[in-house]
């Protein structure tokens, strides 16, 4: 049965990546919507503080007057561009670590996974606590980036991709270890090949599959980290809307607004999930000897 | 054996030391210092005060000077006060790391309790109803933000039905005992709990699973030991071998995801104590806190690996792992 | 989930079972008083670090020589009488080195003892100012004690005389100088004063009754979560009405409100509670169950605008700023009209505020008329530029964090929008606002923060132009705008030795003309604190400056 084949017979699966691909739709066509509906996501609107649902404003309005749809869509841009930004990043520093130490072994080898061992010892919520309050400044980066806008979406994708690359690098590692001793390797190297070459060329196509489970699995989880840091107020900062973000205000007033709690929430956990699903799904279809065996 | 677990005390040393360089650094690179924060709540502090409150707690020293003085005292056995409570180190921490053990070891023990059975009768009929109806269960724990799950908690049993607390540890002028207490803990432990259950279910059903495709199951079975005898005594108990390992292993993590929890809910327990201390620059209780957290994970990895050597005989010490 | 829930629901069935009496129903009987206050005191030493629910638990357990009433007049508290000139109690003196000063007489009330029968002396006295002054005593603020303060002269056990450094009308006012006990803190202080700070009594043996005078003292304290105070019988004043009071601490806001509605917590007092949102969205829930009384006060919310920044050097540009956002409906919409818009930084419940002075009502027309004599006149995709092609975009700061401050600044940023001006947010946490952006003149266009400040403050730090922080002095002084007028100069200098009501009272409407006319900053509003009160509780008087109510905790009682 092939890959693809095999990722279609999990109703799940196939579910979950419909849901994913509506959710990105619906955040990139965010601008569209706005214009359609006639709202704008910034608009302030003293007179109009926590609308009811309307023909405008499908979901009511915030404590500012603004339209809660809209903002959950650039929300969502937000939310899932830092996941799969950092997930991809992690893959990338996961990916150089792990055939580095794969493929040359020896001490280097022992050292990189010791490093590895010792990331995945650290405590990984306050320690990014730690480093999303850093102030940026005091790293001599220059005052017109480190007060920029964007700036609390790039730190947050760097700090996770920080933590986040130990899963590829075990995996990577593991799989450029039995790879090196196949015949092919063997014989491109008696062929001489270069180092690059041999590690480009023909051992990360042997190891994709593992890196694009694991990087889908983790995008889930960065999502997750994201909105717990957002939420604690030092992630993605207002007006910039995140799902995190977006709770952190709505905790304030789970009294007069539950409904605010509710939806930015509810994104988080269907995002995660699917992106969950999809994982387990492609894991099974790309690699079906290794996880959790289900036929 | 003794070689073993001495070494790996080595290397625990090591981390620790690196890591409390690293926090001590991170520190120093957040915005502001104590000093700034007291100007904060007191906008009247003159330039001049504030330059000898620094120089009185040493902040106008080098962040060298000022790691290398704390390493110094902290080996002494001092490890300063806090700044946020005006209480030595240790006194402030004591308590907050029992609320926090009592917290993680009832949602542990429920954790568990509920995750056994449902993954062994998930791994009994793979693919059946059941299985996958335990599956679905299990993502959505994983996957349900726990911030979230506790703001839901809030606003059903505390703001809609108004029989819970919304948060806090115990009532006022009680002798602080658990039955007292235990109002105050259910949202918490039930938010950690459900948080938990899907990865530690996941993980029973593959173990059992893995187990069931054992030749000695298949002798068994074919002795004619009961089914229910095969899969709850001789497979359950081989998987609770990488189950134990998990979970020790875990601990760790759990330690530091109970911040959320503990936040959330007002608990005064570790983690809510650390986000306290970084967002208002308490050095000392931040720099120990974080500390004490990774020893716990530290902790736990060699006690996983110790657990695995004396669970599974063919395990031994004198290779080096990879 | 579905299963998660019901285990849930079950475990709460049974908690809930267990603890049915301890949930629901007040959880003491009228003889207590149960306060709300977000936030855990770190210290419990009066001097040390100020922080708003230390001085209002201290303020119940001890109380200040001098202090302003709730009707911002000056009273003694723990001495009997104001020093005056009239009474000769206060005498003006020529110090040997020429200059004027004056020297002023108080007396201790006599009565006053500490919680343990220990009477309170000018032992006392001499032995806080010795503290004070210590450079390593760790007290935050020894400007007092250690420069205003020339010396102190003990007449009697009752009766001592303070020597200011200089003449000041305000030599009657000891406000901030709080007692300690010499019996008590003298041993830790001598055995070593670069450890006073963390040794102190205060801090080690919180629930001695020896560090307390007031008409109760603390007698228990968990950490973190609440402090019990208990009648002092040492209390030589008026006796209190409550047995007990318990302070306790529920930092997240929606807790706070479950537990007044489950009468866990009686009270929430203004100056440790709620936002006035957060009040006023209570109010509207719960109205009939409390009474929530808002009190306009001292906290005037304001815009610095940083007065070297060319765009704000003109003063046309700084009164079109003021013109084109609406306040009015900022303080309606946002806040139910509980917070007064300002037109000055002087408060109108302050003896000497002045009605006499320009105002800048809501007005784009005018505002854009302004902006285009200023030379902004062309506009480009919305925003003004002026002929040489520069654009009218400033900078606006505030600190991040503070939800009421951050809705405001959206709405004002669509306002001035709307006028052609770009405002771009750029907040930091508070500490870094106020520990240097604000301190080392950093910012670049407008920040918004509050001032808090006594009645009849004279403005001499934020306005004086010796008062701009430069490196060369250190960076001392408030005044960040870059403020400097001569005029103003003057007047500041004049009020602070005039010492006749009458006298004052011109000075200070030409000082509130100057503001007005040049706005160094833009007036916002005076914030308001909400006390959210059951209707059985009376005697509770805001009083809106920085001096808490509890200062006159023995006035409340209950209806019933």
């Amino acid at each position: 049965m092939s890959a693809g084949r095999r990722f279609l017979s999990h109703p799940i699966s196939v579910l979950s990546l419909i849901v994913l691909v509506l959710l990105g739709a619906a955040a990139l066509a965010a601008p569209l919507v706005e214009g359609w509906l006639g709202v704008d996501a910034n608009a302030v609107s003293l007179f109009n503080r926590f609308g009811p649902p309307s023909a405008e404003n499908w979901l009511g309005t915030d404590e500012l007057g603004r339209d809660v749809l809209v903002r959950l869509l650039y929300g969502g841009r937000v939310s899932l561009f830092v996941g799969i930004a950092a997930a991809l990043a992690s893959a990338v520093i996961g990916t150089i670590v792990g055939l580095i130490a794969g493929f040359y072994g020896g001490r280097l080898d022992d050292f990189l996974m010791r490093l590895t061992d010792g990331v995945i010892a650290l405590p990984l919520l306050p320690l990014l606590i730690v480093l999303a309050a850093v102030d940026l400044g005091k790293l001599g980066l220059p005052a017109a980036l480190a007060q920029s806008d964007q700036v609390s979406l790039y730190r947050i994708i760097v700090i996770v991709s920080l933590a986040g690359w130990t899963t590829v690098a075990r995996l990577v590692r593991g799989a450029a270890l039995s790879v090196r001793q196949r015949e092919f390797v063997l014989a491109a190297t008696a062929l001489g090949a270069g180092n690059a070459r041999l590690m480009l060329v023909h051992i990360l196509p042997n190891v994709a599959s593992p890196i694009v489970v694991a990087t889908t699995l983790s995008i889930g989880n960065i999502i997750l980290l994201e909105s717990v840091l957002s939420f604690l107020g030092l992630g993605i900062q207002p007006p910039l809307p995140s799902w995190g973000n977006m709770l952190t205000n709505a905790q304030e007033l789970i009294w007069s607004a539950p409904l605010l709690a509710i939806y930015p929430g509810l994104l988080i956990f269907v995002t995660v999930i699917a992106f969950n699903f999809v994982g387990d799904g492609l894991q099974d279809a790309l690699d079906p000897r290794s996880g959790p065996q289900r036929r | 054996m003794l070689r073993f677990v001495a070494v790996r005390l080595l290397q625990a040393l090591i981390v620790l030391l690196v890591m409390s360089f690293l926090i001590y650094g991170l520190i120093g690179l957040m915005p502001g210092d104590p000093i700034d924060l007291m100007i904060n709540a007191n906008p009247n502090l003159s330039p001049s005060d504030a330059a000898r409150l620094r120089a009185l707690y040493g902040l106008d020293l080098p962040i060298w000077t000022r790691y290398l003085n704390w390493l110094a005292a902290a080996l002494q056995g001092d490890l300063g006060y806090s700044r946020l409570i005006s209480q030595p180190v240790l006194d402030v921490l004591k308590p907050r790391l029992l609320n926090t053990l009592l917290l993680l070891s009832i949602s542990l023990v429920l954790a568990l309790a509920i995750a056994i059975p449902l993954g062994v009768h998930a791994a009994r009929k793979p693919n059946s109803v059941t299985d996958t109806a335990v599956n679905l269960l299990c993502f959505a724990g994983i996957s349900v933000p726990p911030f979230w799950l506790a703001l839901l908690f809030i606003i059903l049993f505390s703001v809609t039905l108004g029989i819970l607390p919304a948060g806090g540890m115990a009532p006022i002028g009680g002798d602080g005992g658990l039955a007292e207490r235990l109002p105050y803990l259910v949202m918490p432990v039930a938010t950690l709990t459900l948080v938990s259950i899907g990865g530690y279910t996941r993980f029973v059903r593959a173990a059992v699973l893995e187990q069931l495709r054992q030749d000695y199951i298949r002798t068994a079975r074919a002795k004619g030991v009961s089914e229910r005898s095969v899969v709850w005594r001789h497979a359950l108990r081989n998987a609770m071998i990488p189950v134990v390992t998990i979970v020790a292993l875990g601990f760790g993590s759990l330690f530091s995801g109970a911040l959320v929890t503990e936040t959330m809910f007002a608990y005064l327990g570790m983690g809510k104590l650390i986000y306290d201390s970084i967002l208002g620059n308490d050095y000392n209780i931040a720099l120990v806190g974080l500390l004490l957290a990774t020893l716990m994970t530290l902790a736990g990895n060699l006690l996983a690996d110790l657990g695995y050597a004396a669970l599974d005989p063919r395990i031994s010490f004198t290779e080096t792992r990879t | 989930m579905g299963i998660g829930l019901r285990l849930g629901c079950a475990a709460v069935a049974l908690a809930s079972a267990l603890a049915g009496t301890l949930i629901s129903g007040p959880a003491f009987a009228k003889d207590d008083l149960v306060i709300g206050a977000i936030q855990f005191p770190g210290t419990f030493h009066p001097s040390i670090d100020a922080m708003a629910t230390k001085n209002y638990i201290l303020d119940m357990a001890r109380r200040p020589f001098t202090t302003f009433d709730q009707d911002w007049k000056l009273i003694c508290m723990l001495c009997t009488e104001l020093p005056s000139l009239e009474k000769g109690t206060a005498v003006e003196v020529t110090r040997p080195d020429g200059t004027r000063a004056i020297d002023a007489t108080f007396t201790i009330q006599p009565g006053a003892a500490w919680g343990d029968g220990t009477p309170i002396t000018t032992k006392d006295v001499l032995f806080t100012w010795e503290v004070g002054k210590h450079p390593q005593s760790g007290i935050t603020n020894s400007q007092m004690f250690a420069k205003d303060i020339a010396g102190i002269t003990a007449i009697d056990d009752k009766t001592f005389t303070i020597h200011w450094d200089k003449f000041r009308c305000s030599y009657d006012s000891i406000n901030d100088f709080l007692l300690l006990p010499e019996h008590l803190e003298r041993p830790v202080f001598e055995a070593d004063p670069s450890q006073y700070r963390t040794r102190t009594l205060y801090d080690t043996d919180r629930t001695n009754p020896g560090l307390y005078f007031g008409p109760y003292r603390i007698t228990r304290v968990e950490s973190g979560a609440y402090v019990v105070l208990e009648q002092n019988p040492s209390w030589w004043g008026e006796k209190p009405s409550f047995k007990r009071i318990v302070v306790r601490t529920i930092e997240n806001t929606s807790a706070m409100e479950a537990n007044l509605l489950s009468g866990e917590v009686d009270f929430v007092a203004g100056e440790v509670g709620l936002s006035i949102e957060q009040a006023i969205a209570f109010e509207k829930r719960n109205g009939k169950r409390f009474n929530v009384v808002y009190k306009p006060g001292l906290f005037f919310e304001h815009i610095d605008l940083k007065l070297d920044n060319p765009i704000l050097a003109d003063v046309r540009v700084r009164r079109a700023l003021l013109m084109s956002i609406d306040r009015d409906a900022i303080s309606r919409q946002l806040f139910e009209g509980k917070q007064p818009v300002a037109h000055g930084q002087v408060n109108p419940l302050d003896r000497y505020y002045s009605d006499d002075f320009p105002k800048y009502p809501f007005d784009t027309a005018a505002a854009v008329k302004l902006l285009e004599e200023a030379g902004w006149t062309e506009l480009r995709g919305g925003i003004r530029h002026d002929a040489s092609g520069r654009r009218l975009s400033l900078e606006f700061q505030s600190t991040a964090g503070n939800r009421t401050r951050e809705l405001v600044q959206q709405v004002l940023q669509a306002q001035w929008q709307k006028a052609g001006i770009e405002v771009k947010i750029n907040n930091q946490p508070a500490r870094v606002l106020f520990g240097s952006t604000m301190r080392e003149r950093q910012f670049s266009g407008m920040a918004m923060f509050a001032w808090l400040s006594a009645p009849e403050n004279i403005p001499r730090t934020i306005l004086h132009s010796t008062m701009i922080p430069t490196p060369e002095n250190g960076f001392s002084g408030q005044n960040y705008v870059g403020f400097s007028n001569p005029e103003a100069d003057k007047l500041i200098d004049d009020l602070e030795v005039t010492c006749k009501e009458d006298d004052a009272r011109p000075l200070w409407t030409r000082l509130q003309q100057i503001y007005a006319e040049q706005l160094p900053s833009l007036p916002l509003y005076f914030r308001s604190d909400s006390y959210i009160m059951p209707p059985w509780l009376e005697g509770v008087r805001p009083t809106g400056h920085q001096y808490a109510s509890s200062l006159w905790v023995e006035q409340w009682r209950s209806k019933q």
